[in-house]
């Protein structure tokens, strides 16, 4: 595409030594020329043309001068560049012209190669120009786009709480809020059948799209295996293998899965790679689940995955979460750690499940004031509400 | 982060300095993975000055990890803290790597 450059000149002069001296650019569709005779009828060619990038006029023009046409092109067109015209030392009218907006100037009688390096100056101008609002734009659509993937994400995990209003015998709740636009942590929960409840949390290595890419895929992968109701450490050893061979980059994520039954209160559960859960008893106490669980998952192809158990008595609860909770740092670089994790849960022992996990995500922040969040906090809760283990027999 | 690299025999020793978190993984990456790919099979990660590892720290491992299962090569780590050990722990990789308390218990086993 060539150049496209107005030139405004009420006398011939101008227009004769342009086509002329730019024959060879004209014939190579390096530039291509637009000429007029005032500024009125400039205004009204550039409207036509739309794409002009360089304008060339002189200053005494009947009708709209020079001067005032310079005016209204750097309000009305921005990235256009003007170069104007004047007589040899007109020095009021070059600095009238440069204080409008112009951004250069040749002087009467033209100097055929001083013109042509200030059109090229001109055009390489408006072309940075031309790119700079480009990139913006670009900016702009990325940003929104950002924007959009943020929504998509907060939507797929569950977000209506409580999930099932009807049940009495379970309770849950969780938040996530990620450090980013988009984040690779995860959560969620199902029915696996009328007395399985099955929950998850999952942390994706690394942040930004590839991780909330992964992350998609981690969690659609997890509850498409954990409803055909295998055992936890069967599930993560079926996603771990179809993971691993979609996987590229030594990408991996962190799962842990269980199943609550909500008949007795048993959960079986299975540990890949992702920091223990706290069991919460009912009379305070804070109990770690072990350590020692299986590797992160995606990482290698055949690891194995126990599956492991312990069971809830009515107002037990469980608290699973991500690093993003222990290692938020303060302005000093200190981490929040399980310590205090473990004291803001007693802190909020009698609490129901959302003061709970909105509690210690208020401890969070008290504790990372003005320091920037590095990392996706994610949390989820649940309370076992149905009959005492022992009384099933 | 700082990066010492240093050679014992055909052993590669790699010392790392400090946090290896989602920035510095960067270069530690760019450090540790072209010299296997160009085929040195027999890699040493010295971590007794390393104070922190993120997740994506853990990630430039398993690279190395799968880059040298596959060329039939061998990895060991020695010096962890308790607080890396933990981090180890925690992700399983305790049980994928072989970890040694001393460089040289861990240039012993790489040299077998």
């Amino acid at each position: 595409m060539p150049t496209k450059i107005l030139i405004v000149d009420d006398e011939p002069d101008l227009q004769l030594m342009i086509t002329q001296k730019f024959r060879k650019q004209v014939r190579e569709n390096e530039m291509q020329f637009v000429f007029s005779t005032g500024g009125v009828d400039a205004l009204k060619k550039l409207q036509e043309e739309g794409d002009v990038d360089v304008v060339l006029t002189d200053i005494n023009m009947p009708e709209m001068d020079g001067l005032t046409l310079i005016a209204k092109l750097n309000e009305r067109y921005p990235l256009l560049k003007a170069v104007i015209v004047s007589a040899y030392g007109d020095m009021a009218n070059i600095r009238t012209a440069l204080n409008l907006g112009a951004f250069d100037f040749v002087t009467k009688p033209i100097d055929f190669h001083d013109l042509e390096i200030t059109l090229y100056k001109s055009i390489r101008e408006a072309s940075s120009m031309k790119q700079a609002a480009k990139d913006r734009d670009q900016l702009v659509t990325l940003q929104h786009e950002l924007e959009v993937a943020r929504r998509i994400q907060k939507s797929i995990v569950p977000r209506t709480f409580p999930p099932f209003p009807a049940r009495q015998d379970f309770q849950i709740y969780a938040d996530m809020i990620p450090a980013q636009e988009v984040g690779g942590d995860f959560y969620d929960f199902f029915l696996i059948d009328q007395e399985r409840l099955g929950f998850v949390i999952g942390d994706v290595s690394g942040k930004g799209i590839p991780a909330a890419l992964f992350m998609a895929v981690s969690k659609t992968l997890l509850k498409a295996t954990a409803l055909k109701g295998l055992p936890p450490g069967e599930c993560l050893e079926q996603v771990n293998r179809i993971l691993y061979m979609e996987s590229v980059a030594a990408m991996f994520v962190t799962i842990f899965y269980g199943i609550l039954n909500t008949r007795h209160g048993e959960v079986e559960y299975s540990n890949g790679g992702h920091n223990p859960p706290y069991i919460l008893r009912g009379n305070g106490k804070v109990e770690s689940t072990e350590i020692g669980g299986g590797l992160v998952l995606s990482a290698l192809e055949n690891s194995r995955y126990k599956t492991n158990r312990f069971v809830l008595q009515p107002g037990d609860g469980l608290f699973l979460f991500t690093d993003g909770v222990t290692e938020a740092m303060n302005t000093e670089q200190n981490e929040f750690t399980a310590t205090r994790l473990i004291e803001s849960l007693k802190r909020q022992t009698g609490a129901d499940l959302t003061g709970l996990v909105n509690g210690v995500i208020n401890d969070v922040r008290v504790f990372s004031t003005d320091a920037p969040q590095a990392d996706d906090i994610t949390i989820l809760s649940l309370r076992y509400g149905g009959r005492a283990h022992s009384a099933e027999g | 982060m700082e990066i010492t690299q240093t050679q014992n025999g055909e052993v590669l020793i790699f010392a790392i300095q400090g946090k290896l978190d989602s920035l510095t993984s960067k270069t530690f990456e760019g450090r540790l993975i072209p010299p296997i790919e160009q085929g040195n099979k027999k890699i040493l990660l010295d971590f007794s000055e390393m104070d922190y590892i993120s997740s994506a720290g853990l990630r430039v491992l398993l690279l190395a990890a799968r880059l040298l299962s596959d060329s039939d090569g061998k990895i060991a780590l020695c010096g962890l803290k308790p607080s890396i050990k933990s981090v180890f722990d925690i992700a399983g990789f305790s049980a994928v790597f072989p970890i040694f308390p001393s460089l040289p218990e861990a240039l012993d086993e790489l040299k077998k």
